[in-house]
């Protein structure tokens, strides 16, 4: 079910609601019947959590009325709460627009974070946060009449988002699809892609480096010489490319050497190298930047760049200095914790950089 | 013991009858650390669980209590409402408002619960309650001229404010702030005294002034007009109502603070007192400006855990609802190191409190001849 999502807002009665519930919101009272009101942020049910292997599930999220529908290949930072807290990550967006409920496929990493929880632990019924749907990993208006996407692992959901999508959308082109994957075991929405392969527009190739390919399927993997020898006219495709980093590298890299079409590709968050103590400080919202020296605190770094944050007592108790860091290594002054945190907030007045730091300054 | 040993570590704090060094004020200050870090680092999913189930119970007693004031042309009704409507207005205030917005919770990293967005039914705004409290008072706890909760702008506590006439009349006012706590709270935030003397800029007042009547005109809109006119012909029944969690609310804020800060024993500072303080003598004038109050689970619910004041100003972002376990181990350092650690029930603690205040209200030298006086006739 989605909530409320056709009926009009009446001004009159949101307007009302919002005063009798101040100075919180209506939606803070609806909570207690369906924890997925809030005024704040979109909040999803998991309706079903499909597993595709004992490594992977795709989920069937239910959001709540602030979800705007997304652009194929689109990717949300979703957040789940582990012990307690809220940790977040982003995933691409696994069901075509418009398609309901919306869904994430997420493949275990081992890394004991969101997606390992996710996998093991999700149930039917839990709750998660979504950021409004990102990324410019999308078809062009108008859609080419021929693509050329290629993706491997986990690469494989935005371009089943977008392959679907425009298959569903009445396209009269052609698209040629090829996902590289270790072997048959690993491979995610299988079933969705034996679907989508029946349709004449989409020629779909499975490309195993690992395993004995069944009729139909190649056996091999990516280096240079293969999209040129294997995809008739490659270069002159708009190429969209998705996959784990080396994957990216030798594609853009030949696409530099041959393509002459455009090129778009999505590339997976790597974590931010972090080396000792100190680092370059980014500042998001002034521009600038600053080294920041081993145990500076952040707030000392954008004092002495010139900057003037909010901040109150400087010892780490009464938080009037917290700022959102949007990615980066940090060190907590005085219990000498690193951290790597994700669009999350700090006490800049006890945290120094451990490596790269972009803060919302 | 030389000259030479005693300056490389000199008493650096003496109150009380107690007499420590530096290098004893850091090691007690290190043992308190320790007690912070063991239950930050624990922090979990059962934390998590107390607070979003408190929010709820909160929520479904406000919503309850307003039904039922609906419903109040029955007296029962009526009674029970305004109960439910006053005890979920203390418990947004105290036990979720006041420690969500000390960033307790910011660790859920939930923006419900986060203390750079939450905003509390109480006519102070967040953001000026949390430079004046959080900033303000628990960094300069019970210094008298820095932490402005010491007497609000109104009140004599301590003999090192300067005595004036009005003062004499504190004993009766007082109960006037108490019934109208929370305007208090919201006005002495502009610091009009300072307007006076020329430190604050009209410009400044009047932008936090409007802020918070902003706020004000929303509690007044909701709680005295929408809500009544709800009720149509009920309307006295449900504005009464809401008056009376209001002001039950009021007192009760009022009667946990000031026993959190002002009983007898409850030591004052100096603004010479803090020069190069060190962080372990922070956390012992945190420790000796606070007192405790006992009671049962419920009744520390019902406070905020402000009835563990002593922990909240140690460690004033750790999750209210772990400063019980911490209470008798705070407790047994303070032993070890010979500090008063002031606690004891309401009734005793607010009586304590009253003497403070009926005894300010006199001047210094009136005190100092009743308590020689005092001291002539006391018995040997």
């Amino acid at each position: 079910m989605h909530l409320d999502s056709s009926s009009p807002r009446n001004g009159l009665m949101r307007r009302l609601g919002r005063a009798l519930a101040s100075p919180f919101d209506p939606e803070d009272y609806l909570a207690l019947f369906d924890a997925r009101y809030s005024s704040r942020e979109i909040l999803a049910r998991v309706a079903r959590v499909r597993r595709e292997s004992d490594q992977a599930v795709t989920l069937e999220l239910e959001p709540n009325r602030l979800w705007k529908q997304h652009r194929a290949g689109q990717h949300v930072l979703l957040g789940v709460d582990i012990d307690g807290a809220r940790q977040q990550r982003c995933f691409s967006l696994s069901s075509a627009p418009g398609e309901w409920p919306v869904t994430v496929t997420v493949k275990a990493n081992g890394g004991g974070g969101v997606s390992d929880h996710l996998v093991h632990r999700c149930r039917a019924g839990d709750l998660v946060s979504l950021s409004a749907p990102a990324g410019d990993f999308v078809i062009p208006e108008p859609a080419p009449e021929r693509i050329l996407l290629l993706s491997a692992g986990s690469g494989v959901t935005p371009v089943h988002s977008i392959v679907k999508s425009w298959l569903s959308s009445g396209q009269t082109g052609r698209l040629i699809w090829v996902h590289f994957e270790r072997n048959y075991s690993s491979l995610l929405l299988g079933e969705s892609l034996r679907e989508l392969a029946l349709d004449d527009r989409l020629d779909f190739r499975l490309v195993l480096s690992a395993d004995t390919p069944r009729e139909g399927d190649f056996s091999g993997r990516l280096d240079e010489h293969w999209l040129t020898q294997q995809v008739q006219e490659a270069a002159a495709l708009p190429l969209f490319v998705c996959g784990p980093q080396g994957f990216l590298d030798t594609v853009i890299d030949w696409h530099g050497r041959h393509g002459h079409g455009p090129l778009f590709h999505e590339r997976f968050q790597q974590a931010t190298s972090g080396g000792g103590e100190g680092g370059r400080v980014r500042f998001a919202r002034s521009g600038g930047e600053t080294e920041a020296a081993a145990g500076q605190s952040l707030l000392e770094a954008a004092e002495a760049a010139g900057l003037r944050p909010r901040h109150g007592c400087r010892m780490g108790i009464c938080h009037t200095c917290k700022c959102r860091v949007a990615r980066g290594r940090v060190r907590d002054l005085q219990s000498g914790e690193h951290r790597e945190l994700n669009n999350q907030e700090i006490r800049i007045c006890m945290h120094g950089a451990d490596g790269d730091v972009e803060l919302d300054l | 013991m030389n000259a030479k040993v005693e300056n490389l570590d000199p008493v650096i704090f003496e109150r009380q009858g107690v007499r420590l060094t530096r290098s004893q004020v850091e090691a007690f200050g290190r043992e308190i650390e320790a007690l912070r870090d063991e239950v930050m680092s624990d922090l979990g999913e059962q934390d998590a669980r107390y607070i979003r189930r408190l929010v709820k119970t909160q929520k479904s007693m406000e919503l309850a209590g307003r039904g039922l004031l609906f419903l109040s042309v029955l007296p029962p009704a009526w009674l029970a409402g305004t109960a439910l409507l006053s005890v979920s207005k203390i418990l947004e205030n105290m036990e979720i408002g006041h420690n969500v917005m000390h960033a307790q919770w910011d660790w859920l990293n939930d923006p419900a619960l986060d203390s750079s967005t939450y905003d509390w039914d109480n006519t102070c705004p967040a953001e000026q309650w949390k430079h004046s409290h959080n900033y303000m008072h628990h960094t300069f706890t019970n210094v008298v001229g820095k932490d402005r909760d010491v007497g609000y702008g109104i009140l004599r506590l301590s003999e090192d404010q300067p005595w004036n006439p009005l003062y004499l009349a504190q004993p009766a006012y007082n109960w006037a702030l108490a019934a109208l706590f929370q305007w208090g709270v919201a006005f002495h935030d502009l610091e009009y005294e300072k307007l006076l003397k020329g430190e604050k800029s009209f410009a400044e007042y009047r932008v936090q002034r409007r802020k918070i009547m902003k706020k004000v005109r929303k509690q007044v809109l909701k709680d005295y007009l929408l809500f009544p006119a709800l009720a149509g012909p009920f309307f006295p029944l449900v504005f009464a109502g809401n008056l009376s969690a209001n002001l039950t609310r009021n007192l009760w804020a009022y009667l946990i603070i000031f026993c959190g800060h002002f009983t007898e024993h409850a030591e004052m500072f100096s603004e010479a007192d803090i020069e190069n303080e060190s962080r372990g003598q922070w956390y012992l004038r945190q420790l000796l400006g606070s007192s405790n109050l006992e009671g049962g689970p419920l009744f520390h619910i019902m406070s905020g855990n402000l009835s563990h004041q002593i922990e909240h100003h140690l460690f004033p972002d750790m999750p209210s609802n772990r400063y019980k376990e911490l209470a008798p181990r705070v407790r047994e350092i303070a032993d070890r190191y010979g500090l008063h650690y002031n606690t004891g029930r309401l009734g005793q603690q607010f009586g304590t409190v009253l003497k403070r205040i009926n005894r300010m209200a006199l001047p210094n030298r009136v005190l100092r001849g009743l308590s020689r006086r005092r001291a002539n006739s006391a018995p040997m």
